[in-house]
């Protein structure tokens, strides 16, 4: 018998909602910058992404105070991303580089290293303010 | 596309790759092709080498831990508990029981979203776009559940040495079962759309057959040896992590159709029936997964000094959800990083399978044939061949000549 | 002659742009309603005239190994046979442009130009990947022929068999809608034919499932791989356009009918009813024979085309036309 069990199924679906979320606008707006200004200006609205659960593991953030510059974290960074100053008992996190596995995190014996949960860190220029943590 | 060759009596060859739409990796077919059918083919792999082997050879365990993640973007899981296993045994590290059951549930969420996003570019190079999003949004559940619980969508980064680094808590099981039992009604589904489709089994049924005798001699791995219809499985044969206490038994066409094709349709089969299988060993770890410690190092840098006091060599296999995953390190005394890292990918088992399933079909049918055995190219790629500028052909004595001398300087501590 | 000619440039004209406007227009319903049905968003209704736009403004390249002048013909050649069916279609109960002048075998040779220049340009390509797609697409044709000369000549022989002067003829057909003047038999009968019509559009379209000639993910886009910028824009425009001719010719075969008769309005307000009625007809059978077509199914090797068309295309038509003839026994 001539079976094709996708014709019910996208039918129904021609009525119901489409999985996609529209992130960040229904449409794919032709400058992101000029739909953003828009939003802060309140003339758009942003639709949010989803929601990311406990424990994620975003862009990794760097609280200066109380480090030693112990260099455990530069030990297990696979990448290689975490630079240690010895003499200003800090380091430096290129987050560019970061793969954001956690490990220094779990590591740090100050707990100076965390993981955010932003997950939007794309950019021209991985070297720019934002992506290198001292 | 190189320049071809249209006479009555010739043959057209023509070249598929590395770059191409049925293609998700770089990787070249040539063709000879007459009319509709393919007539001769012949592979080039080689334009994706990464020297990943080489990086771990600058970097201590733990850090190689995450490259070894990184080998496959679909199999993370499967190569670092590979990996994980090698340097246990060379290092003679014991895996907590609580562990050993997280691992295996992890591996099998893996292979059920594995095998569901395979379905769904399967459907793709049939042209069947509705089925393709249709699989990729049933697999988007199990992601989020991934995420839920390892803090990642892929590169889970949720294994170490010697344990995992993350629990499934008590709290977190209600929606585990929730997803669980979501993919048992959804699994009804897709057996309907995939296994029910007249157009779908037109198009699948006795393409790119491999007889189980040519399966055997080329060594091939995973679904592709299971379709044909012989019943290996790494989890069934050669039990580790929790495997051994649960119940496993290798899924072979046969299960559903009493039959076996070797055929696209039954690679289908293969891999539907392991969904729902990856569902059952799910259920029953976590029913019989015992209290404990996630591993016995909890501090980082004990372990690093442990791995680089051990000498020896270790090999770690895998039942990933493309076929076995097969890893050898061997560990020097007094030095931290690996002295050799070697990786075998499924693929690399099952891509010469190719040429046998190839020959004498149709051009249609090349792309859901090559899809069929779910290549992943990144992960076999493990040699480049360069000389000066040149690359040549090696004979199976020219490989088999370099390969013993590299295990002799192995053998000498790569001197 | 004069009044002819000036009908002729008028018609071309007119007709042109109708054909560009609603082929943006149709193929933008189509792809949003096969997005709808794939759970996604799909694009905004402008979006091919967009596509259009961009692919007018891109580079037009001539492959080293193609031979030019068929290369940069046959773009043309399948806009301008497709503008040239609008002449003969009749659209919305209005009488057909070049009424009198060709019927239903003119339409169906017609029909067959634009495939036959999308193969003239495959070929003048010089990929082996587009002279596969030209192969496939000349076979595809062999195939698909067979069934729709059987619903043509089906359709004549009734109307002559009913009496009508001119059986070919368009009018003739539009002015008679075939299910008035058959019994039961007949209607099964050329029930049989429109299942026929609505398989046989997705081939003549170049759609999916029967899109070997093209098919994405084996040939890349198959006979126009190489094309690119304003010759691809234009093959563009001829298949938005040919979708609307071939929707519009299974309409005037077999929904002939009209509605403003119904209502007590003047004029003006009747062709409006008349073109609304037509927009909502075409767009009913694009539904069912173009997107339901492409995304319920998985694409056909070039074989089971053949063999469909053939074989069950066949039968139906045929069964289809004994049913008929039956009918007119009786």
């Amino acid at each position: 018998m001539f079976r094709l069990p996708m014709v019910p199924r996208v039918l129904k679906q021609l009525f119901n909602k489409p999985a996609t979320n529209p992130f960040p606008a229904r449409h794919l707006p032709k400058s992101i910058t000029r739909f953003l200004e828009k939003v802060a200006a309140g003339k758009a609205e942003l639709v949010l992404p989803l929601e990311v659960p406990e424990g994620f593991r975003g862009k990794i953030g760097y609280n200066p105070e109380g480090c030693t510059a112990c260099s455990l974290c530069a030990r297990v960074c696979p990448a290689n991303a975490i630079e240690v100053n010895r003499e200003e008992k800090t380091v430096t996190v290129y987050a560019g580089h970061c793969i954001q596995c956690g490990q220094c995190t779990e590591v740090c014996p100050k707990n100076n290293l965390f993981m955010t949960k932003e997950f939007l860190t794309a950019t021209t220029d991985r070297y720019s303010e934002e992506m290198v943590l001292t | 596309m190189k320049e071809s060759v249209v006479s009555a009596k010739k043959p057209i060859k023509t070249v598929i790759g590395p770059i191409h739409p049925a293609l998700k990796e770089p990787i070249k077919f040539i063709f000879e092709i007459d009319g509709e059918k393919v007539i001769k083919v012949d592979l080039a792999p080689g334009h994706n080498h990464r020297g990943l082997e080489w990086m771990a050879t600058r970097r201590n365990a733990v850090q190689t831990l995450y490259v070894s993640e990184r080998i496959c973007g679909i199999c993370s899981i499967s190569h670092s508990i590979a990996y994980c296993r090698a340097i246990e045994q060379a290092a003679d590290i014991e895996v907590p029981v609580r562990a050993d059951y997280l691992r295996t549930i992890f591996a099998e969420m893996e292979r059920i979203h594995s095998h569901l996003l395979w379905a769904g570019v399967a459907a793709l190079e049939l042209g069947f776009d509705t089925l393709f999003y249709k699989a990729w949004e049933v697999r988007e559940d199990l992601m989020d559940l991934l995420e839920y619980l390892t803090g990642n969508r892929v590169n889970y980064g949720v294994l170490q040495i010697g344990g995992v680094r993350r629990d499934i808590t008590p709290d977190q099981h209600a929606r585990i079962n929730k997803s669980l039992l979501n993919y048992t009604i959804l699994f009804d589904e897709l057996y309907d759309m995939f296994l029910e489709d007249t157009v779908l089994r037109m198009r699948c049924r006795d393409t790119g057959v491999l007889t189980p005798e040519d399966a055997l001699k080329l060594c091939t791995v995973g679904p592709v040896i299971r379709a044909s219809g012989i019943a290996t499985d790494v989890r069934q044969d050669f039990p580790y992590c929790a495997y051994g206490d649960l119940d496993i038994k290798a899924i072979t066409p046969e299960a559903l159709a009493g039959e076996v094709h070797g055929d696209v349709f039954d690679r289908i089969i293969v891999r539907l029936l392991e969904v729902k299988q990856s569902i059952e060993i799910i259920q029953q770890s976590m029913k019989k997964m015992p209290i404990g410690p996630l591993t016995n190092f909890p501090k980082l840098m004990v372990l690093l000094n442990h791995i680089k006091q051990a000498e020896g060599e270790g090999i770690g296999r895998h039942e990933a959800p493309r076929g076995e995953v097969f890893h050898y390190i061997r560990l020097a005394a007094n030095q931290e990083s690996p002295l050799v890292w070697k990786v075998k990918a499924s693929t690399y088992s099952n891509a010469m399978s190719w040429v046998k399933m190839l020959e004498g079909e149709q051009i249609a049918d090349i792309p859901i044939i090559v899809a069929s055995v779910d290549p992943c190219i990144s992960c076999t790629d493990r040699v480049a061949m360069v000389d000066k500028g040149r690359t040549s052909i090696f004979t199976q004595d020219d490989l088999r000549r370099l390969s013993r001398k590299k295990t002799e300087r192995i053998r000498q501590g790569l001197k | 002659m004069t009044e002819i000619f000036l009908k002729l440039i008028i018609g071309v004209v007119s007709m042109t742009a109708l054909g560009i406007v609603g082929g943006f227009i149709i193929q933008g319903v189509d792809r949003k309603l096969a997005a709808l049905m794939q759970a996604r968003i799909g694009p905004l209704l402008r979006q091919p005239w967009w596509d259009f736009l961009k692919l007018m403004r891109k580079e037009n390249v001539v492959p080293e190994h193609a031979v030019p002048w068929v290369y940069n013909a046959a773009p043309i050649m399948a806009f301008a046979s497709v503008i040239t069916i609008f002449l003969y279609l009749p659209f919305a109960g209005f009488n057909p442009l070049m009424e009198g002048y060709g019927d239903l075998i003119l339409i169906m040779y017609l029909l067959a130009m634009p495939a036959l220049a999308m193969v003239f340009g495959g070929f003048a390509s010089g990929s082996p990947y587009a002279t596969i797609g030209a192969q496939r697409e000349m076979v595809t044709m062999i195939g698909y022929e067979l069934p729709l000369g059987a619903i043509v000549i089906s359709f004549a022989w009734k109307m002559a068999q009913s009496g009508l002067a001119h059986p070919f003829s368009l009018k003739t057909i539009a002015a008679n809608p075939i299910w008035n003047l058959v019994g039961p038999f007949g209607i099964i009968g050329f029930i049989l034919l429109l299942l026929a019509m609505i398989v046989v559009t997705p081939a003549e379209l170049s759609k999916g499932p029967f899109d070997a000639p093209e098919a994405k993910s084996e040939l890349a886009e198959g006979l126009l791989v190489e094309y690119s910028g304003r010759n691809l824009a234009m093959f563009y425009l001829a298949l938005g356009a040919k979708m609307i001719a071939m929707l519009g010719l299974t309409v005037a075969l077999f929904f002939p009918y009209t509605i403003s008769q119904y209502f007590q309005v003047d004029t003006t307000v009747k062709i409006v009813i008349e073109v609304l009625f037509y927009i909502i007809k075409i767009f009913l059978v694009m539904f069912v024979s173009v997107t339901l077509m492409r995304v319920s199914m998985a694409r056909f090797r070039i074989t089971q085309i053949v063999e469909i068309y053939w074989k069950l295309g066949g039968t139906m038509t045929f069964l289809g036309l004994f049913l008929i003839m039956l009918d007119g026994k009786l």
